[in-house]
């Protein structure tokens, strides 16, 4: 025990270790300090105690729902672009020579920024848009198409945005399985169906837990889109845009980050509960024995 | 899915693969085969030689480019794995890594819609015939190479299949593990008495475990006989040379009769017998180490003068390698070791040289 206790002191002298400091360094300036920053920075308002900035936030009419209008948002575009994503990548597993070009297409809006998916967005499904223009052309539906200016314009770019980045995730994760478990679970008698239930599913689980986790985040902090395909005065009034507001019209530094804080802990608490269903579930080698 | 049989027949199974350059080659060539209830097969070769793909596609991962397999009466080459009904072995076990063992053993078993009480009887069943009884709970990455491979065989034998495809189960056990579990993989089919086919490179695990062995070569089969004619008579150098005929000489036919063919060297005589046919003044002539003896024949026929080269002790008997005055090596197995250097004469029964026809350069 001795013995071993002085190998693990002797172990950190190890001065690779002093190739992580680049990346610390990193962190402390540009993530943890500015967070710490804002901490202090929400509990010191202008006027009235410590907490004024939080009670304010959660007693006015036009702040506090913010969290439901974001959720209401965040939550439906994370599982579509997670359950569209799966069953595709599912498809995508096996090298093909279409898997590429599939690939490469699927993955195309992850290098558009959102402002140049809204731009898109607005010409092609306005309502004197190309979709609507071509429908009307074919006589399908002549009725107004309204998919921008509201919740769905909204909920259509966050999937067209967040789709390419989850897919990419799953695909990695998918293809980290190893199809000899397929295959042997097939001369079990396994098909197709029972393969993806009884072995990619549970396999899978914890990396569509991370993913869920990943892909929400980026959809619980949607701003562009909100604002240019949404309703930012109402159903589209997202936590982001109250924040914003906060501080760049009413230049209330302190409130403003006190909205990022509840942001980030309505984040934390989502992400927190993924992650304690998936310490429920099978965490371990992907493979089937030893290499 | 049927758990008993008669014969399963293949005809004349053929696998192509795309190669580099876009052309096509065969990985398998051709095999046809009729497997008889209770035999074991083993499918002999060296790595690439097809006889993976074989498995293969009788297992039905693979596609066939041509012939036909019939269980009985039923062509089965077109069904998928999951409606055959074999149970496979592979070689890196493919355990399911979120399965306990017994979880594990009764996939198959829960797949065919097994009442649950059965399934638990007969899944301890298996877990007892594979001596892993207390292990049941555990999940596959907390068992040894050992243990992993017996919950493999129980999962494909639980099933009850009528024949059970092994690729390679002995290959990532250490020496002594397996030749344990090789005895075990034998007990076993007697047991269960199905028909196993059984691929390996190694040419002890093949001749210990099978009734009938099918050596092949870049997809071709090169014979197919029982482990002693396998071992005894290989039908051509190939053969020969992957059972541990080591000495592969190139010799003029100076007369071939019924009685044997008389062969020379540069400075070797020898009588053999014709195992392949062949005409032409070359032969492909095939000695075992262990068929050569230190000493002088009787009345001097089948005798080689040499000078030992080098002498390699492996505790039982040595290799020495001695050498013609013309140059030719031959490999010697000899209990009682002569010193580097010495002249000996070396020689060889007729019946056990076995000529050729010569080898393509």
């Amino acid at each position: 025990m001795s013995a071993a206790g002085t190998l693990a002191a002797r172990a950190p002298t190890d001065r690779v270790l002093w190739l992580v400091a680049p990346a610390a360094m990193f962190m402390l300036l540009l993530f943890i300090y500015p967070f710490v920053y804002g901490l202090i920075l929400s509990f010191t308002p202008p006027q009235g105690d410590w907490l004024a900035n939080y009670r304010k936030f959660f007693t006015t009419d036009n702040l506090w729902p913010t969290i439901w209008t974001t959720l209401k948002l965040a939550l439906p575009a994370t599982i579509i672009n997670v359950g569209l994503a799966l069953p595709i990548a599912f498809m995508m597993r096996v090298k093909s020579r279409y898997q590429r070009w599939i690939t490469t297409i699927l993955v195309v809006p992850i290098t558009l920024g959102t402002v140049l998916i809204a731009e898109g967005m607005l010409t092609y499904f306005g309502p004197k848009g190309w979709l609507a223009q071509f429908l009307q052309l074919l006589h399908l539906y002549d009725g107004p198409i309204r998919l921008t200016h509201n919740y769905t314009g909204v909920l259509i770019s966050l999937v067209i945005s967040g789709f390419p980045f989850a897919f990419l995730l799953i695909l990695s994760y998918i293809t980290g399985i190893d199809p000899v478990l397929a295959r042997a679970a097939s001369t079990l008698g396994a098909g197709p169906r029972e393969q993806f239930r009884h072995i990619y599913l549970p396999l899978l689980a914890p990396g569509l837990a991370m993913c869920f986790c990943l892909a929400f985040v980026q959809a619980y902090s949607v701003f562009p889109s909100a604002v240019l395909l949404g309703a930012p005065a109402g159903p589209t009034r997202v936590i982001s845009i109250a924040a914003y507001e906060a501080a760049f019209e009413q230049y209330d530094y302190s409130l403003a980050s006190a909205i990022a804080m509840i942001m980030g802990f309505v984040q934390l608490i989502i992400v927190a509960a993924v992650l304690g269903l998936r310490s429920a579930l099978y965490r371990g080698p992907v493979s089937g024995g030893k290499g | 899915m049927k758990h008993d049989f008669r014969e399963l027949k293949l005809d004349r199974v053929t696998r192509r693969f795309a190669g580099a350059g876009g052309h096509a080659f065969n990985a398998l060539d051709e095999l046809s085969i009729t497997i008889r209830r209770g035999e074991f097969i083993a499918l002999l070769g060296p790595s690439g030689c097809g006889k993976s793909t074989a498995l293969n596609c009788i297992a039905g991962l693979l596609a066939l480019s041509g012939g036909t397999i019939h269980l009985d009466e039923t062509r089965i080459d077109t069904l998928p794995p999951e409606k055959r009904g074999f149970g496979m072995v592979f070689q890196n076990y493919a355990l399911f890594p979120h399965m306990s063992v017994e979880k594990n053993i009764g996939f198959g078993l829960r797949m065919r819609g097994v009442p649950a009480a059965d399934i638990a009887s007969r899944v301890a069943h298996a877990v007892k015939l594979v001596q892993l009884t207390g292990q049941g709970h555990k999940l596959p990455g907390q068992l040894s190479g050992g243990q992993q491979q017996r919950v493999a065989i129980a999962r494909a034998i639980v099933i009850e299949p009528p024949l059970i495809l092994m690729d390679e189960p002995l290959s990532n056990l250490d020496a002594k593990l397996r030749i344990e579990t090789r005895a075990e993989i034998r007990r076993i089919h007697n047991e269960l008495g199905r028909a196993t086919i059984y691929v390996t490179h190694d040419q002890d695990e093949a001749l210990s475990l099978a009734d009938r062995i099918v050596v092949m070569k870049d997809g071709v089969v090169q014979q197919i006989d029982t482990p002693h004619q396998i071992y005894a008579q290989p039908a051509n150098v190939h053969v020969a040379r992957f059972m541990g005929y080591r000495n592969l000489l190139a010799l003029d036919v100076a007369r071939e009769g019924s009685d044997g063919v008389d062969l020379a060297g540069a400075d070797i005589r020898l009588t053999g017998v014709r195992r392949q046919a062949g005409s032409g003044p070359r032969a492909a002539v095939a000695i075992r180490p262990e068929e050569i003896t230190l000493g002088e024949g009787p009345g001097g026929r089948n005798t080689i003068a040499a000078r030992v080269e080098h002498v390699e002790y492996c505790g039982r008997d040595s290799l020495v390698d001695v050498v013609t005055a013309s140059g030719t090596r031959l490999h010697v197995r000899a209990v009682t070791a002569p010193a580097p250097g010495a002249d000996v004469h070396v020689h060889v029964a007729p019946e056990r040289v076995l000529v050729y026809p010569p080898e393509a350069a």
